[in-house]
């Protein structure tokens, strides 16, 4: 097993360090099929999509089998997600899966795009959930600390954030089409 | 929202979802039961069951329909991977389907022309059409499910194994019952059900697989 895969397994059994790791560690690469894929529509736009792709990793992490090579299934969700992300804005690419190996990883840069999509959708959640994941992703507040402000068991933190990236998932696959 | 920030939040959300195998086997363990519950309430074991297992033409009917079920199953397990796609292989598929085919030729060869009228159509076409249908509901919709907490990357595909291997299930369940030995028979009207079912489940598939 490689680098990525004892990431990757790590953070399924519940590790959220070498979940961050291995997520920080994907999204150059990523942010790289996504620009070659489609560089042409802008920064943002790429940005956007890049997040669409993160997310759909983080919601289909199951489906990944310890001791499978990571690649081959990182990039196949990539590609079906570029595929349908363009799609949707009425764009069409061609993602051949073998080209991925060639890609070079892209770093955001000095001063990283805002993406916009992304924070439209959590915009579309309920009040408390959308809350919850601007304090855990922006403000940087712990799991712990989110569910004293919000007067919740640190369980039902866990429960509720959860859910609001399903949520997010589906509005994000509504408002697209 | 910046990348990182949603990095950040992601990597908050600890729980992941069980493997997939987790929900199909005991989903797929249940539907059949209760398919084969069903045939033996409403229709029936046939009474010499046993006594037919060891007739080479009767016996098919279990081998090929379990055939069928196995390797739509194996399938569907393969391609809720989203790298499935590029490793599935449909070939194996061809061979239950092939060898169906030669014990159809066989059959008509084998049977006088004046009796092959009487072998295809059989007694129970009518009841075989109907009731394999029915039976694949639970086992297309346990796979189906299944595959929904998976993540294809071809969801028509994938609802194609799903109706196969669904549909061959319930065909073996049925068999239990069914009392025509004709390949002439069970080749024609299984097939058609079988066909019939996973047609559906491929356009089923296509529209609620994708995510």
């Amino acid at each position: 097993m490689d680098d990525w895969g004892t990431l990757l397994a790590e953070a399924n059994s519940g590790d959220s360090r070498a979940y961050a790791a291995f997520l920080r560690t994907i999204t150059p690469v990523l942010r790289g099929v996504v620009r070659a894929k489609a560089g042409g529509l802008g920064e943002a736009i790429c940005e956007d999509v890049l997040q669409e792709v993160l997310l759909a990793v983080h919601l289909k992490r199951h489906t990944w089998q310890v001791g499978a090579p990571v690649r081959p299934w990182l990039y196949a969700i990539a590609r079906y997600k570029v595929v349908d992300a363009f799609r949707s804005r009425g764009g069409k690419v061609e993602v051949p899966i073998e080209d991925f190996d060639e890609i070079l990883a892209a770093e955001a840069g000095p001063d990283p795009t805002e993406a916009a999509d992304m924070a439209k959708m959590i915009g579309l959640l309920d009040d408390r959930s959308g809350r919850l994941v601007r304090m855990i992703g922006i403000e940087g507040s712990s799991v712990a600390e989110a569910g004293q402000a919000l007067n919740m068991t640190e369980g039902a933190v866990r429960v509720a954030l959860h859910r609001a990236f399903k949520t997010l998932a589906a509005l994000r696959e509504r408002h697209l089409k | 929202m910046k990348t990182e920030n949603l990095i950040v939040a992601l990597a908050a959300d600890s729980r992941t979802e069980p493997p997939l195998r987790a929900f199909l086997w005991p989903a797929l363990a249940l539907a059949l039961a209760m398919a084969v519950l069903v045939v033996l309430v409403s229709l029936g074991f046939r009474d010499d069951l046993l006594a037919s297992l060891g007739e080479p033409f009767s016996v098919m009917r279990f081998v090929l329909t379990a055939a069928l079920g196995v390797l739509g199953v194996r399938l569907a397990l393969v391609l809720a991977r989203p790298e499935g796609r590029s490793l599935a292989r449909l070939w194996p598929v061809a061979l239950p389907v092939l060898a169906a085919l030669g014990l159809l030729v066989w059959a008509y060869v084998s049977t006088p022309a004046e009796g092959r009228q009487m072998a295809l159509v059989g007694k129970t076409m009518t009841t075989c059409l109907v009731m394999i249908p029915l039976l694949s509901v639970l086992p297309v919709a346990a796979i189906l499910m299944s595959l929904h907490k998976g993540a294809t990357t071809t969801p028509a595909l994938a609802g194609f194994a799903a109706g196969l291997g669904g549909s061959g299930l319930a065909a073996m369940a049925y068999a239990m019952h069914c009392i025509e030995d004709s390949p002439l028979f069970y080749v024609t009207w299984y097939g058609l059900a079988i066909a019939g079912v996973t047609l559906v489940s491929t356009l089923i598939g296509a529209r609620i697989l994708r995510w």
